[in-house]
């Protein structure tokens, strides 16, 4: 069916969601919460457009609105900036030092706001997208806390998580940078518990924790231990490969 | 002497409701009880004594009822019980201090009839509540209980959609949606299993309409479900009802027991070949879990946290099959309406909301309680007749409706007529039914900052607009509660809530703003005085009030420097009383207390 988002003519499939056919399109609707391999979380609402019908417009979340019928989209009405810059406003006084969210201020020319008490070094947006990328990954060891204003993204009782692979998935997928990793002499810290790193076996780079690499044998049902002495990287396995095809082979392993 | 009814079975009807069991009423059952057993031959027909749910005066628990009599007695002692076996039911007497006294004719009343708070009311919800005792089923069906399952179960499914249709029932749980409309387009969707749910989230500070009938009349919400259930080809309901309510837990867990032993719940009922069972699933506390997603997901046993409602309950709801959820209040009106048709529900009400609404009077109002009128009844009927007006005969300022994201209704829309509609116009909502009653010591700031603060920990903070704008607005409202309100304030209120009403994901959201849209437009004076003048009229927010004491009025009585806890207050008796601002706590216990209105606010 056809949809028109901001004048252009687009296709669209039944029930599919208006971001991804503006994003098919190159049409540009902002989002800090929408990531293709964890859609739906709608907590962001920057992603907000308005649907014009016959008689009557309404404000929408693209990222979750399932197109039904012919449409028409405006993505930039006035009505939507206006709120769209209310909505990073709110954002900003959360977070006084995200980088992404100083980006929008700067991109949708929101004014600074000085009449509230701003975040406390807070990055966190609530997107839910760390918690979704643990429970898809089937640990679990992250979720939101408390209700309203209290909320927040913790492990149970803020303590180390037993559940917790340290795979650092959650940082991965965070829009602004919030979750903190650090990794040092072998060791990497996330959510309070220490994890120690398996290195490359060929380049030395840090690979991956050891509790991740026990999840993948439970979840595989495999030993890899059995398959390799050591594990390689991903640049070092291409590496191997292309010189194994090649007849020549320094490093004897096999590639997992 | 009364008429004698020595022949005839009589029955004295307990209320244990929560606030009568709070004063004792179950030590008055048991004292009648124990009285009644002692007697042995002194009477011929021994009376029954029951305890039933909430009568609804709760004001002016517990409530003593005695059939085929008709009196009612107030405020009865467990103490009081002696007498009113010995007087009442063995002399035919009546005891004329436990009567009602109605203040505007100078006389005690017999029937709950003559008392001002009933006569005005309409019970089609609540018919059963206070007639009988909600563990007995037989009570129920005594009283025409599941005759409107037995009617439905010879009917064709699509002739009961129609008559609730036609009714004009709107769900109760405060969206107003038309519900014979939902079990239809419900019905329309050829996907099984179906579900049948019974909201009883009721979470609005001051609401209890829900509560009663579930602790009253369980048996009326199991025969709603069944019926629809059957007209939607469902067989499987739950009842979410939150934890706190425990009684209403317990008695819907017995209901449902003696249902099934009745053979109305359970497979092939009344040899219809039909199927239904109903569950209870207790909630744990979250207000947002009343709104329908977040509680659907509650029972599945995920985070109550609601989702976007573009693909409705109805297609998609409990584990992505059709859904139907209705209120607590909406299912106890089902049987009635199948019962008498639905041209007899839409006779009653106005042109958009048919029916009655049941509303819980409360705050500042002489007799708060539970009360049943027909829709289009006027908030000046509600508080000034029925809740006869406002304590301490202080000044009536405005109304709150519809719970934490309703509006406060000021003085002069009383004669608004309550609907649906009509509260939306006004920037308020029906809600589930709240209605607190403020007066003038009522600060309007403060209660927007109140309501705020509810929501502000009620939410479930998933998406932004709510999460964040609530935040903002608290902070805001705080700030000028504290006399720290600046310049523009308003402004930056009312661009908050604009964002915030339209953004949001679920009603909680889109309908928090209404607290602070409709003081704003209402008592906007209230705020400017606030913001500008650093002053609080009503005498609440600490930091804008000072008290002063009024020469012309005082009389000396000293009744407010004994009641003041700093001793603040300092004067002779029959002199001028005058209060040392330096040692004021401002707590307002003198304001409250004068009899000459004589402590003001500067």
């Amino acid at each position: 069916m056809k949809i028109i988002i901001d004048g252009q003519e687009c296709q669209a499939k039944y029930g599919e969601f208006i971001f991804e056919v503006a994003k098919r399109n190159n049409i540009k609707i902002p989002s800090l919460c929408h990531d293709e391999a964890l859609p739906g979380q709608a907590c962001c609402r920057i992603c907000i457009v308005e649907v014009i019908g016959n008689k009557w417009s309404k404000v929408v979340t693209s990222c979750v609105y399932p197109i039904t019928k012919e449409i028409e989209v405006l993505t930039n009405s006035e009505k939507i900036m206006n709120m769209r810059k209310m909505i990073i406003m709110l954002l900003d006084a959360r977070t006084s030092e995200s980088d992404p969210i100083k980006k929008l201020v700067k991109e949708y020319e929101v004014l600074p706001i000085t009449r509230f008490i701003s975040g406390d070094k807070e990055k966190c947006i609530l997107c839910n997208l760390c918690v979704s990328a643990c429970d898809i990954l089937g640990t679990s060891a992250i979720s939101t806390v408390n209700r309203g204003i209290m909320k927040k993204v913790a492990t149970p009782y803020d303590e180390a998580a037993v559940s917790c692979i340290g795979c650092g998935a959650c940082a991965n997928v965070c829009p602004t940078g919030a979750i903190e990793v650090s990794e040092e002499d072998g060791k990497r810290i996330i959510w309070n518990k220490e994890f120690e790193l398996i290195k490359c076996g060929r380049c030395g780079e840090n690979l991956a924790t050891r509790e991740q690499m026990d999840y993948l044998d439970q979840k595989l049902d495999v030993k890899l231990k059995e398959y390799s002495d050591d594990f390689l990287c991903d640049d070092c396995k291409r590496r191997t490969r292309a010189e194994q095809l090649k007849g020549h082979n320094p490093y004897r392993c096999s590639i997992i | 002497m009364m008429e004698n009814n020595l022949d005839t079975a009589r029955k004295i009807l307990v209320c244990c409701g929560t606030g009568c069991l709070a004063n004792k009423s179950m030590d008055i059952v048991k004292n009648l009880k124990a009285k009644i057993a002692g007697l042995g031959v002194d009477i011929s027909v021994e009376p029954v004594v029951k305890a039933t749910g909430c009568n609804g005066f709760c004001e002016k628990g517990p409530i003593v009822k005695i059939l085929p009599d008709d009196i009612s007695y107030y405020r009865v002692k467990p103490s009081d019980s002696d007498e009113i076996i010995n007087k009442t039911i063995i002399e035919h007497e009546l005891i004329e201090r436990l009567l009602y006294y109605d203040a505007r004719t100078g006389k005690r009343v017999k029937s709950q009839m003559e008392n001002p708070f009933y006569n005005q009311q309409m019970k089609i919800a609540l018919r059963n509540i206070g007639e009988i005792d909600p563990l007995e089923v037989n009570d129920y069906i005594e009283r025409n209980g599941y005759s409107a399952l037995r009617k439905a179960l010879i009917m064709k499914p699509e002739v009961i959609l129609a008559e609730v249709e036609k009714s004009g029932l709107r769900g109760r749980g405060g969206a107003g949606f038309p519900t014979g409309r939902k079990w239809k387009q419900c019905d329309n969707i050829n996907n099984f299993p179906k579900y049948v749910i019974c909201n009883g989230d009721e979470g609005d500070p001051g609401a209890f309409m829900d509560r009663s009938i579930l602790e009253g009349d369980p048996h009326s919400i199991i025969e709603g479900m069944l019926i629809c259930g059957y007209a939607i080809k469902a067989s499987q309901g739950f009842v979410y009802i939150r934890n706190e309510y425990s009684l209403a837990v317990k008695t819907m867990l017995e209901a449902i027991n003696h249902a099934e032993e009745k053979g109305f719940l359970g497979n092939d009922i009344l040899g219809s070949g039909f199927d239904f069972t109903i569950q209870v699933v207790r909630g744990g506390g979250a207000f947002v879990c009343g709104e329908s997603t977040a509680l659907i997901a509650s029972i599945e046993g995920r985070v109550g946290e609601p989702r976007a409602k573009y693909i409705r309950s109805v297609e998609k709801g409990l584990w992505g099959q059709p859904t139907v959820l209705n209120n607590v209040e909406t299912w106890a009106n089902i049987p009635v309406i199948v019962d008498k048709g639905g041209d007899w529900f839409s006779s009653i009400g106005t042109v958009k909301s048919k029916g009655t609404k049941v509303f819980s009077l409360v705050g500042k109002v002489k007799n708060t309680g539970l009360v049943e009128v027909p829709m289009g009844a006027t908030l000046r009927e509600l508080i000034f007749d029925i809740g006869e007006g406002i304590l301490g005969n202080k000044k009536f300022k405005a109304v709150q409706t519809g719970g934490p994201s309703g509006g406060c209704i000021p003085s002069e829309l009383l004669d608004l007529q309550v609907d649906f509609d009509s509260l939306e116009s006004v920037d308020s909502m029906m809600g589930s039914g709240g209605m607190i009653v403020m007066d003038e010591r009522t600060c309007m700031v403060d209660t927007a900052r109140y309501y705020l603060n509810f929501l502000a920990e009620e939410s479930c903070g998933k998406c932004v607009p709510c999460r964040e704008g609530i935040k903002r607005m608290l902070e805001i409202l705080t700030d000028i509660c504290d006399g720290n309100g600046q310049e523009g304030d308003i402004d930056l209120l009312l661009d908050i809530c604009s964002m915030v009403s339209e953004a949001s994901l679920c009603g909680l959201g889109k309908s928090a703003p209404n607290p602070v849209l409709s003081t704003i437009k209402y008592f906007s004076d209230e705020y400017e005085e606030h913001i500008s003048n650093k002053r609080c009229s009503a005498g609440v927010c600490k930091d804008l009030t000072n008290f002063f004491i009024n020469a012309e009025d005082c009389v000396g009585c000293g009744l407010c420097k004994k009641n003041c806890a700093p001793e603040a207050i300092v004067g002779t008796p029959k002199e001028t009383h005058t209060i040392d601002s330096s040692k004021c706590i401002k707590c307002g216990n003198c304001i409250d207390i004068c009899k000459f209105n004589a402590v003001k606010v500067l």
